[in-house]
């Protein structure tokens, strides 16, 4: 084996390697935030270790709260899941799958990695700025992020380097794009034709195309803001703008703008996250059913329209902001019909594993793949409520909106995330992931995950706000604070048996055995089937 | 379909059937092995085409709404020396084209000169660009302000931006070209070039008109 860094395997690793780092970094984030939300005025000696100026005496400033919000978001969203679904195992499957020896271009597919790495340091360097990081949260709303220092600590020097972080990381997307789009189209074995290219490869495709068509929308908005910032153009920053005693200078934009622009990549972007995850998930239903998926061509077909009305649903995500109404019910009916697709695939699967019923495998993999099923299901339903501009116009910036997404693109996609790290460990590490600790941090995180963000739509439910750093002060909110607690803890166990994966991975690494030629011994019978037969 | 086995997988990729040979007696030819097929570059070069397309829509949306939003929309006095510029764009595409073209028809001794007049024409549009830029500033015409010369200056920095990217590439084929190395390699970065230098045209054309007739 050659051992060259251009390797589409080694690329493969080093995403896996960065996409694990920054789950790390964002998990402990998150468990920050969900202590300073419930106990926002004990004192917390690490805290003021950690950040000396904004956690004087170990009480954190609502302000540190929302810059580790914003980079437990960018974080979480760009490098956990959008780099590891595709560029990760992507990479370690496609030319394998495809019957090619490499990606199209090997030289190519390193450098996007080098560039998201970039963007990441970007990134950190963007909180370690005097007056810390940017607060805006991933989404990062004009006026506010485009005005600069006098927002808030954070918002000078520290936001601006946000923005670079993400123009940069849009390239790397672009640039992995390119490979997986023409790795598909060229390199795959003429002996494929494309409807018999297998489900994971299908998916990573459609995402790839995807990636193409929202990240230079991002890309764009993102140069067209930091002018605003750094050159005094007004395109996101309306007339008459007083913000602290500050009157802003700039005349003539509107942040409704950049909302568009945002959304037009953010919506797609959740199903960047998602359909890798859901290609990886048909891979390994069929392969512990032993049979083919039900309906694979309706599976393809559904996957294509998913990321056609993607494209078409961005509005959903402005409701509140002043939609003429007839928009908003135009993206709320194309919204709503993005359920038909998704319907066809969970009934898809939910048919493989009745078919295969007596034949099931319940190995790690498995597991994941069938909690997969299940999150994404339930993170479904909480969209057909967002959907609704009525409903939305009391949901919007709710907990409800923070459990929908943490569940549908949060667990659902770091489920797929797992049921490929299983699966494919063997290939891309040589090594087999011990089974008994996979199925006891399966059922542990499946349990604690929904005990986690469930509880969050009732908090959602009583309108309590998202990005708020502390609950104390509202009346209204005092009921909640034993709902608010039970998350929190439930949050840190959470955390706590994800220890279980990272001991199994250090350990497997470390100590384990060479994986067998034939790891998860498929019976032979499986060998035609188009997503399994290549693979092992 | 034969099905892919075990076996197979590490096997040599697919060789694209439509190779063009070395031919010309130049060396510095690229295996397949090394994963740039000509087809899969066409399609990289067609996927960044597809990417700016998108970048510049979004350019042109964000144009379209601010433009309809407030009466502080001045149209821009566009300088002269933009025609000329265009006119050195197009010719160089022509020149471009019509080296690879020679190429093609193994009349290699026409190639030089002719990608080299290419290269040359496409600089001079980069410097005129420069020059406009220059002229807009003289007159008060900066990128804060009136908010048609902010979009000006974005669309031509993006374009400017394209285009040097471009002419990195048709410096390395020129340098390829002198040096009597343009292998399958060198063939296919002349054809990628050419086509996406015939895109940069339609994006300037576009965007001159935006200027000229609307903005
Ligand atoms: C143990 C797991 C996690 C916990 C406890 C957690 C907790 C939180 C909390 C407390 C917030 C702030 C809500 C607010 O104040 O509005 C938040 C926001 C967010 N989280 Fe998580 N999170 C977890 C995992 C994830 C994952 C896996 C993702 C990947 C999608 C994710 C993505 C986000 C995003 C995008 C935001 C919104 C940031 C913003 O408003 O700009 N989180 N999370
Ligand atoms: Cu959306």
């Amino acid at each position: 084996m050659k051992t060259s860094l251009t390797h589409h395997r080694t690329v493969a690793r080093l995403y896996f390697w960065l996409s694990l780092g920054s789950v790390l970094l964002g998990l402990l984030l998150s468990l920050v935030m969900r202590f300073h939300l419930v106990y926002p005025a004990t004192s917390v000696k690490l805290f003021h270790l950690l950040w000396p100026r904004q956690a004087q005496g170990g009480v954190m400033t609502p302000e540190l709260y929302l810059s580790l919000l914003t980079l437990h978001g960018t974080v979480m969203v760009f490098f956990v899941l959008t780099l590891a679904p595709v560029n990760a195992f992507g990479n370690l499957m496609l030319p394998r799958q495809l019957g090619a020896e490499h990606m199209a271009f090997p030289r190519l597919n390193l450098l996007s990695f080098w560039v998201s790495l970039a963007s990441f340091f970007l990134l950190l360097a963007s909180v370690m700025t005097e007056d810390g990081g940017p607060l805006s949260g991933w989404t990062a709303y004009p006026p506010l992020s485009a005005l600069g220092a006098i927002t808030g600590p954070g918002e000078g020097l520290g936001q601006t380097l946000w923005f670079f972080s993400i123009a940069v990381f849009c390239i790397g997307a672009l640039l992995s794009s390119i490979n997986v789009i023409a790795t598909v189209i060229d390199v795959r074995s003429p002996d494929m034709p494309l409807m018999k290219m297998p489900l994971a490869a299908w998916n990573w495709f459609l995402t790839a195309i995807l990636s193409l068509l929202s990240f230079p929308v991002l890309l764009a908005a993102g140069l067209l803001i930091l002018l605003d910032r750094l050159a005094g153009t007004s395109f996101f920053i309306p007339t008459g703008l007083l913000i602290a005693d500050f009157k802003s200078t700039h005349t003539g934009g509107t942040p409704l703008l950049w909302q568009h622009l945002f959304w037009f990549f953010g919506h797609p972007e959740v199903y960047i996250a998602i359909l890798p995850g859901m290609g990886i998930v048909s891979t390994v239903i069929s392969a512990f059913s032993g049979r083919r998926i039900f309906g694979r061509r309706a599976m393809i077909f559904a996957t294509m329209s998913i990321a056609l009305l993607g494209l078409l649903v961005w509005g959903h995500h402005m409701f509140t902001s002043g939609l003429n109404p007839w928009s908003a019910i135009t993206f709320s009916i194309l919204t709503m019909a993005i359920g038909a697709p998704s319907a066809v695939k969970t009934f898809n699967w939910l048919a493989t594993l009745w078919l295969a019923r007596g034949n099931l495998r319940l190995t790690t993999p498995m597991l994941f793949a069938l909690g997969f099923v299940s999150i994404f299901v339930t993170g479904g339903l909480s969209g057909l409520f967002l959907g609704q501009p009525n409903l939305d116009a009391y949901f919007h910036d709710t907990y409800f909106v923070v459990a929908h997404f943490h569940i549908i693109m949060g667990i659902a996609a770091l489920f797929g995330i797992f049921a490929g790290t299983f699966y494919w460990f063997p290939l891309l590490f040589g090594k087999m992931l011990n089974e008994t600790l996979g199925k006891v941090h399966f059922y542990l995180t499946f349990i604690l995950a929904y005990a986690t963000f469930l509880p969050m739509h009732f908090a959602g439910f009583a309108g309590n706000p998202r990005r708020y750093a502390d609950f104390t002060s509202f009346e209204f909110l005092s009921p909640l604070m034993p709902l608010q607690k039970a998350i929190t803890h439930s949050a840190f166990a959470l955390a706590a048996v994800q220890l279980i994966f990272l001991f199994n991975l250090a350990w497997t690494l470390w100590r384990g055995a060479p994986a067998p030629e034939n790891p998860w011994s498929l019976e032979p019978a499986t060998a035609s089937d188009p997503d399994n037969g290549e693979t092992y | 379909m034969p099905s892919l086995t075990q076996s197979n997988i590490g096997g040599p990729p697919p060789i694209d059937p439509l190779l063009p040979p070395g031919g010309s007696g130049d060396g510095g030819g690229g295996s397949p092995n090394d994963g740039s097929t000509r087809a899969a570059s066409m399609t990289a070069i067609a996927v960044v085409m597809c990417a700016s397309v998108m970048t510049f829509g979004a350019f042109l949306s964000a144009m379209a709404i601010r433009r309809g939003l407030n009466n502080d929309w001045h149209k821009l006095p566009l300088p002269k020396i933009l025609w000329y510029n265009t006119v050195a764009l197009l010719l160089s595409s022509v020149l471009l084209d019509l080296a690879r073209r020679k190429l093609r028809q193994n009349k290699r001794h026409l190639f030089n000169p002719l990608w080299t007049a290419g290269t040359v024409l496409g600089t001079l549009f980069l410097v005129g660009q420069f020059i406009a830029w220059d002229q807009l500033a003289g007159h008060g015409f900066y990128l804060a302000g009136n908010p048609s010369s902010a979009f000006f200056f974005v669309f031509t920095w993006a374009h400017a931006a394209h285009v040097v990217g471009a002419l990195l590439a048709v410096y390395y084929v020129e340098f390829l070209g002198l040096k009597y190395e343009l292998g399958t390699r060198g063939r296919t970065w002349v054809a990628a070039s050419t086509l996406f230098w015939h895109f940069l045209d339609i994006l300037w054309l576009g965007i001159l008109a935006l200027f000229v007739y609307w903005a």
